[in-house]
């Protein structure tokens, strides 16, 4: 009996053990990719959509609001009170707030691991579009947030409670970091997989090296109020020269277009959210966002051209709205009386200024936007080019951009209001038409210009919590402080009224 | 409910004519005198049945009876509180019963240990408790786990929702792991491991309670050392119902009990809709002015041109339960149960319906169960199968969302007909147009929003133990379980501009899950002299399966179509498969002297899919004691108050694996939209995963006592326990700026230090009087003594931290700024308060103090048993505060007349340092803005957890057997109430709700999703055939 239970053990062990590497062998996920089973062009694309859609959502909107376009209606009271009663901690809460830090981030890892990844692989295109997305998302967080972690930000493990700098520290470093990523992608060799890869500018190397170049002359003009930067500006604008490629110029715009398909969560996001849902049913943002008084008053005053195709008239005229809380019961700002934006189905199906249709690309940046930067750079005497020009090719732009007919530019451009010449004060003619450009598009920079310059006048939220008191950045978000505190308060006060980020001291 | 419940009484009676059987043979007159063993007090109204049938009497005031019988039958002689006699009729005589007082000896005490192996309790090392089938079921549990809240010590079970399948959170002596990530069966990563008759499955929630015959709880990993990684939360052991060697039963049972909405958090009735204090018809928000009794508009004209009006003026009684109904639990029981000298056998059907508090929530549970054994020379087989068919169709968390949020006048009554189209509920005429969908009518919601599901669960085991010597056995036990769930989402279309569109939409998801458990053990045994020693071994695979589909479109065509081939765009879809494998050998040697003292040596090495291979395989070894020292010391023996003395003691060790499958990569996904058409692209996943991870260990110790007092009329449990977990696997909460949201680790270390009590014992034994109480006790301090990479605090989830040197999970709030003796600071300018830039920390969210009180009378025919659940030293926070402050609803938001008001004992700092008390100084405003920021600031959402219910009550009347004895078919019978909620006493400063109703899973956090709780109250009907 003995004997037969001897054997019996050995043969369950022995077939137990004989298979228990395989039985083990379980583990690989059978549900997705890991990142050695998916090549580089498989991780850009997504890359790319994540920084445009965090523009032309979350950073247009917080724009939108605090730049002057926005307000919302009646029945839209309930909206975005966050932003229009200027309460910093509901904004940077973990759950309801607005987390424009914790996007940022979650993007850039994208570009950091591909950035990682092309280094090992040589693939040194990849690694040049990663560093300049990179450099492009330092800044912006900077611009909300000021100061952050640069040095020891994106390494996982290694910095678990990354060390913060200073605003203008990761300024540097980010403008450095778009250096090197135009270096790159020059010294690149593009291959087919990139081409398809890069659905911002299909492989061109030199588009890339215009837009870091772009984007180094936005950095650089934040920073036009700053004292005792004058040094650095012109070095980095001989860099920018002596690399040879120039900016972003007419006709070259960094539309970003993955291929937008008529199905829900794959519509154009920025007409999927504020304008019509796959049914063709108008958003809760169409029906409750509205211009400001302001807005229209400012096109009114040019008699723009632009307008027409933004807004759709009420009872012939265009009625906006009020920032912060209207009046309740003041039927004037009812959803009924004022002046919803204009798309395709209120246009005879003919594309408007923001709204054109479902597949249209999203705009990261428009030729617009570079040529007012180049128009203030010029004024400023940091290029060379005349301002006045950039200027006209800048408004024309945003006309053909907003589907108004290049003839009308030249009544547009002789009125006073207008004419670049007969602007007492150059730099203010700029914002002002760049304001007019920028709206609804890539409104963060019409918030910056008027933290910087306090151009043009935009009246306060009426839910402000004093008539004085204007939001001037984020706090941080309450998940930093929540496992980062310490370098959080190390770097100084956050307060969202009080505490403005480098360039704006 | 009668009509239907005599019905199927009717039913059962066919089954009861079937199975009574009689025995015809000479008839003999018996009388005779029962009285108390010892004392000698005559037990009047003891019962004498004839065994086997219905036919008895009852002895008379002098105790003594008589009673007609054939030779060869058995009396069955029984007295509440004294153990029955049974004597064979050989002759006719007159007999003299003595009864003895029905004693529980400790010692006697069967506990089911780690593996379903039984054993005495003197020799268990570790806390054990039993919980016996009438405790279980004395609120007539759905869900067995319910049964079992507040009846041992150290055991934590709250019901976390109110709905037709309520869930629930259970957690043993604490928490051990900061993980909160779920296994593929679906177990939390602090909750104890289910054993149903040996077989380790996932969940009992679908298990029938009445199917248990017994519940024995292993606390913690020393009491189930050989279940290993599983046991490392304690064991929930369940033993099901077996039948017996005797004459066949028929039991019956039928409870109905109704569910009653309570708790709702309170709401201001002053103020009614509007903004800034102005009217507005089409405003869901509470800003508006005073409640006027006017009659005034109530949103835009109807399509026919008339103006809908309400009456300003907040009802008498709130509103909001217009949209909660009396819910309906029905069960009904059958179960058959008989055997033989070689074979026995156990059926049970049950079905369970629930009828939900929100309207139209429904579910039903219709199970069977098949337990049998035969033995067939040396060896025994046994086989069980349990087959559950389980289905619910409810609406999601959407309608009481809304609730809380609207006017304190809103007109649920009007609002059900919202098909018609001059309905002020038809979403096209709804009052408020703008809001997210969850401030729709609420019936619209109800009927419109649907998601149903259905389960099957199979489970079963076959077991064959073979007695190869007398002194070898060996047993393989192969288990089964089978999950297979689907599901379908449903939102009709209702098409309407804005957001009174609604989108249709239909997602099927289905669910197949499968567990094979084996298990091989050989068991020797040996006596050598005084030493009695047990040597066994086993062998353990797991092999675990799961697959999960679901196919879906958000965008379709037809109102009642529900079918992704009617959709415009694209199909959605998913498929997941996991699997998990692991293996393991264990040994256990167990040594008695002389039957008193007990040693106890197991180890255990596994081998786990879910780990690289270097870290795959991994052992741990524990040790425990027991000593019965009453019996061990002539001195002590037969002593009538100390009755049973025991000291134990164990030390621990256990691996453990807190990692689902695939966790080692980062595995990335396709979002944002993509793919379009050819166009992919992948992004990583935002948690850092690490590919080394290795097994955490808990080591624990264990001390503790039994006691049994005055002829064991008392019994005292006591113990110490340590539990101290390190090199936890977890994900560990990160700054966004290293990439990753969080990381996957192997850090962080919590120690548990425990003492547990429990009390058991008759205040009042007298014939037919029977008073017992008992009292269970856990204090638990559970400490986070180290975390990830020198960070002194993480968040677990919203405001719960861990934080070292603090309990676990400790709640962190915003609060606001304020001078040295707690007075709010405002500012100088505004008067409005200011907000500290540190979190306020207030304590553990976990109640550290968890008491039970239990209570049974029994007075003739009469039992009361009651169970009061008693929890003290927590903190908890409610995230519906802010949105009832936003909404106007809330109470605080009326206190101030919505005025600009003084804060109350506010103070100005007037330089650093220096602050003097605000007497004039209002706030900037009393208003909407005013209040939101108030509710942004958490101290206003948090309060204190403790309290104290009366779980469940549970009254009933045994018919007496002199009764029944006109009649041959029904043995036994009882009819009963039950109630289960009935009171509640809280901290005054939670007006949120119940501290026991915490959000999935979570620690002290009420969401604003959360349906408030219900009390239930209802009558059961018991027969024995």
């Amino acid at each position: 009996m003995r004997t037969t239970i001897k054997i019996f053990i050995l043969l369950v062990s022995a077939a137990f053990l004989q298979s228990c590497d395989d039985f083990f062998d379980v583990n690989d996920n059978p549900n997705n990719p890991v990142e050695e089973t998916l090549p580089l062009k498989a991780k850009l694309p997504a890359a790319l959509v994540s920084t445009v859609n965090q523009e032309v959502g979350q950073l247009n909107q917080i724009g939108a609001f605090w730049g002057g376009y926005w307000g919302t209606t009646n029945e839209g009271i309930s909206m975005f009170v966050d932003l229009k009663s200027y309460n910093g901690p509901a904004i940077r809460h973990q759950r309801d707030g607005i987390p424009v830090w914790e996007n940022g981030f979650t993007t850039m890892l994208y570009y950091q691991l591909i950035l990682d990844e092309a280094q090992a692989d040589s693939e040194i295109f990849y690694a040049g579009v990663s560093k300049v997305m990179l450099g492009w998302h330092f800044m912006r967080l900077v611009d909300i947030y000021n100061g952050m972690p640069f040095d020891e930000a994106l390494n996982g493990n290694t910095f678990p409670t990354p060390r913060y700098e200073e605003g203008a520290v990761v300024y540097t470093k980010a403008i450095d970091l778009v250096t090197e990523g135009i270096n790159d992608i020059k010294s690149a060799l593009i291959t087919a997989d990139a081409v398809s890869a890069d659905i911002l500018f299909g492989g061109s190397k030199s588009k890339w090296a215009k837009f870091g170049n772009t984007i180094k002359l936005r950095g650089l003009i934040h920073q036009s109020q700053v004292g005792n930067q004058a040094a650095y500006i012109s070095s980095e604008i001989q860099k920018i020269q002596s690399e040879g490629s120039d900016f972003l110029g007419v006709g070259e715009n960094a539309f970003i277009q993955p291929g937008y398909l008529e199905t829900a969560g794959k519509l154009n996001p920025f007409w999927e959210s504020y304008y019509k849902s796959v049914q063709g049913v108008s958003t809760s943002f169409h029906q409750d966002i509205r211009p400001t008084e302001f807005a229209i008053q400012q096109y009114e005053l040019r008699n723009d051209p632009r307008a027409e195709n933004l807004y759709v008239r009420v009872d012939g005229n265009f009625s906006g709205v009020l920032f912060g809380n209207p009046s309740a019961g003041d039927a004037d700002y009812d959803r009924a009386n004022t002046s919803m934006f204009k798309g395709p189905a209120e246009n005879d199906g003919f594309p408007s200024a923001l709204f054109k249709s479902y597949n249209q690309p999203s705009v990261l940046m428009g030729s617009f936007e570079s040529l007012f930067l180049q128009a203030e750079a010029a004024q400023r005497g940091w290029i060379p080019g005349t301002a006045k020009s950039f200027y006209e090719q800048a408004i024309q732009e945003s006309f053909d951009y907003m589907e108004v007919d290049a003839n009308a530019f030249a009544t547009y451009n002789v009125q006073t209001t207008v004419n670049f010449d007969d602007a007492e004060d150059k730099i203010e003619r700029i914002i002002e038409q760049k304001w007019l450009a920028l709206n609804s598009i890539s409104s963060i920079e019409a918030w910056n210009d008027y933290r910087r310059l306090g151009i043009p006048a935009i009246p306060n939220s009426l839910e402000a919590p004093t008539p004085a008191s204007r939001p001037v950045r984020f706090m941080y978000p309450e998940t930093e402080r929540m496992t980062n505190n310490e370098e959080t308060s190390k770097i100084g006060s956050d307060d969202m009224l009080n505490d403005p980020v480098w360039w704006d001291q | 409910m009668i009509a239907v419940l005599l019905q199927k009484t009717r039913c059962w009676l066919f089954f009861m004519i079937v199975f009574v059987t009689y025995a015809n043979g000479q008839e003999l007159r018996i009388s005779g005198k029962v009285s108390e063993k010892g004392t000698g007090t005559a037990l009047a109204g003891t019962n004498v049945v004839i065994k086997g049938t219905t036919r008895g009497t009852v002895a008379d005031q002098d105790a003594n009876f008589s009673i007609v019988a054939n030779r060869g039958d058995i009396l069955v002689v029984s007295f509440l509180g004294y153990v029955a006699q049974e004597i064979e009729i050989t002759s006719e005589a007159s007999l003299n019963i003595e009864l003895p007082a029905d004693t529980q000896f400790l010692a006697e005490v069967v506990v089911t240990g780690a593996l379903g192996i039984e054993r005495s309790s003197r020799e268990v090392g570790g806390g054990a408790q039993v919980v016996n089938s009438e405790s279980l079921n004395q609120g007539r549990t759905i869900n067995p786990i319910f049964g079992l809240t507040s009846k041992v010590a150290g055991l934590r079970i709250n019901m976390y929702d109110s709905k037709v399948d309520p869930q629930i959170q259970i957690t043993m002596r604490g928490s051990r792991s900061l993980s909160r990530t779920a296994g593929i069966d679906g177990r939390g990563s602090n909750e104890p491991l289910y054993v149903v008759d040996g077989i380790p499955i996932p969940t009992i929630a679908r298990l029938n309670p009445n199917d248990i015959a017994s519940i024995t709880v292993l606390k913690g990993a020393n009491a189930a050392a050989l279940y290993g990684s599983e046991g490392v939360n304690g064991a929930i052991m369940i033993t099901t119902r077996k039948g017996s060697n005797e004459r066949g039963e028929v039991r019956f049972s039928h409870t109905t009990t109704f569910s009653d909405v309570f708790l709702l958090p309170p709401a201001q009735t002053r103020f009614g809709q509007g903004t800034n204090g102005t009217y507005n018809p089409t405003q869901y928000e509470s800003w508006g002015p005073e409640f006027d009794g006017t009659l005034r508009d109530f949103g835009t004209p109807l399509p026919d041109g008339t103006q809908p009006q309400l009456l300003y003026a907040a009802p008498s009684e709130d509103a909001r339960l217009g949209m909660f109904q009396t819910g309906v639990n029905s069960q009904n029981d059958i179960s058959f149960s008989g055997g033989n000298a070689v074979s026995t056998y156990f059926i049970s059907a049950q079905d369970v319906t629930i009828k939900g508090i929100i309207p139209e929530d429904e579910s039903r549970r219709t199970g069977f169960r098949l337990n049998g054994s035969r033995k067939i020379g040396k060896l025994t087989t046994s086989y069980n199968f349990n087959y559950v068919y389980f289905k619910k169709d409810m609406t999601p968390d959407g309608p009481w969302i809304g609730a809380y949020q609207l006017p304190a006048n809103f007109p649920y009554d009007q609002m059900q007909n919202w098909q018609d189209p001059l309905s002020i509920g038809n979403p096209l005429n709804y009052f408020s147009p703008t809001g997210t969908s969850n401030l729709k009518n609420p019936f619209f919601q109800i009927d419109n929003i649907r998601n149903k599901t259905e389960q099957q669960t199979i489970n079963g085991k076959i077991e064959l133990d073979y007695q190869v010597t007398p002194w070898l056995k060996a047993m393989n036990r192969t288990g089964l379980y089978s999950l297979i769930e689907e599901t379908r989402n449903t939102t009709g279309k209702f098409e309407a501009a804005g957001t009174r569109n609604v989108n249709g939409s239909v997602s099927d998801g289905n669910a197949n899950y499968r567990r094979i458990n084996n298990d091989f053990i050989l068991t020797a045994n040996k006596s050598v002299g005084d030493f009695e020693t047990r040597i066994l071994v086993g062998h353990n695979v797991r092999i675990d399966d799961k697959k999960t589909t679901s196919i879906g479109a958000s965008n379709l065509l037809y109102p009642d179509l529900f079918n992704p081939g009617s959709r415009t765009g694209e199909l959605n879809g998913s498929v997941g498969l996991t699997q998990y494998r692991s293996m393991a050998v264990y040994g256990e040697l167990s040594a008695a002297y002389k039957n008193y003292l007990f040693l106890n040596v197991t180890g255990r090495n596994d081998w786990v899919s879910v780990l690289s291979p270097a870290n795959r395989s991994f052992f741990y070894p524990g040790v425990s004691t027991s000593f019965v020292f009453t019996d061990a010391f002539p001195v002590l023996q037969n002593n009538n108050i100390l009755s049973f003395g025991k000291l134990f003691a164990s030390w621990n060790k256990t691996g453990n694996v807190t990692l689902a499958p695939y966790q080692l990569n980062n595995s990335y996904s396709q979002i944002n939209g993509f793919p379009f058409g050819n166009a992919i692209g992948f992004v990583p996943s935002s948690t850092n995963p690490n590919p080394n991870i290795e097994p955490e260990f808990v080591t624990s110790y264990e001390v503790g006592t039994q006691l049994g007092l005055f002829n064991e009329r008392v019994h005292v449990e006591a113990s110490y326990v340590f539990s101290d977990s390190k090199g936890q696997i977890f994900n560990a909460t990160t700054s966004t700026a290293t990439g990753y949201s969080s990381v996957r680790v192997n850090a962080g270390q919590l120690t548990n230090s425990i003492i547990e009590l429990n009390v058991n014992g008759d205040i009042i034994s007298k014939p037919n009087f029977v008073w017992n109480a008992g009292f269970t006790f856990a204090y638990i301090n559970n400490q986070v003594k180290a975390l990830y990479e020198g960070l002194s605090s993480i968040n677990n989830f919203r405001q719960s931290y861990s934080v070292i040197g603090e309990a676990y999970p400790t709640l962190q709030v915003s609060d606001y700024r304020r001078d040295p003796t707690g007075r709010v600071v405002v500012d100088a300018i505004t008067g409005d308060p200011i907000i500290a830039s540190e979190m306020t920390t207030l304590g553990t969210l976990v109640p550290p103090y968890q008491m039970g009180i239990s209570t049974a009378l029994s007075f003739k025919g009469f039992n009361i048993g009651a169970q009061f659940d008693w929890r003290m030293g927590g903190w908890l926070y409610s995230e519906m505060v802010p949105r009832m402050y936003t909404a106007g609803t809330h109470p605080a938001t009326a206190e101030f007349d919505r005025q600009p008001f003084v804060w109350p004992n506010s103070v100005i700092e007037t330089s650093p340092g220096v602050y003097v008390a605000n007497e004039g100084l209002s706030t900037s405003s009393g208003g909407r803005a005013f209040w939101t920021r108030q509710g942004e600031v958490q101290i206003n959402t948090a309060a204190k957890s403790d309290f104290f219910k009366l779980r469940e009550l549970n009254i009933s009347y045994t018919i007496p057997v002199g009764a029944l004895a006109w009649q041959n078919a029904i043995r036994h019978a009882s009819i009963g109430f039950v109630g289960t909620n009935l009171f509640i006493i809280r901290d005054k400063q939670n007006t949120m709700g119940d501290p026991e109703y915490l959000y999935n899973n979570t620690d002290g956090y009420l969401s604003f999703r959360q349906v408030p709780p219900y009390r239930t109250y209802g009558f059961t009907l018991n027969v024995t055939l």
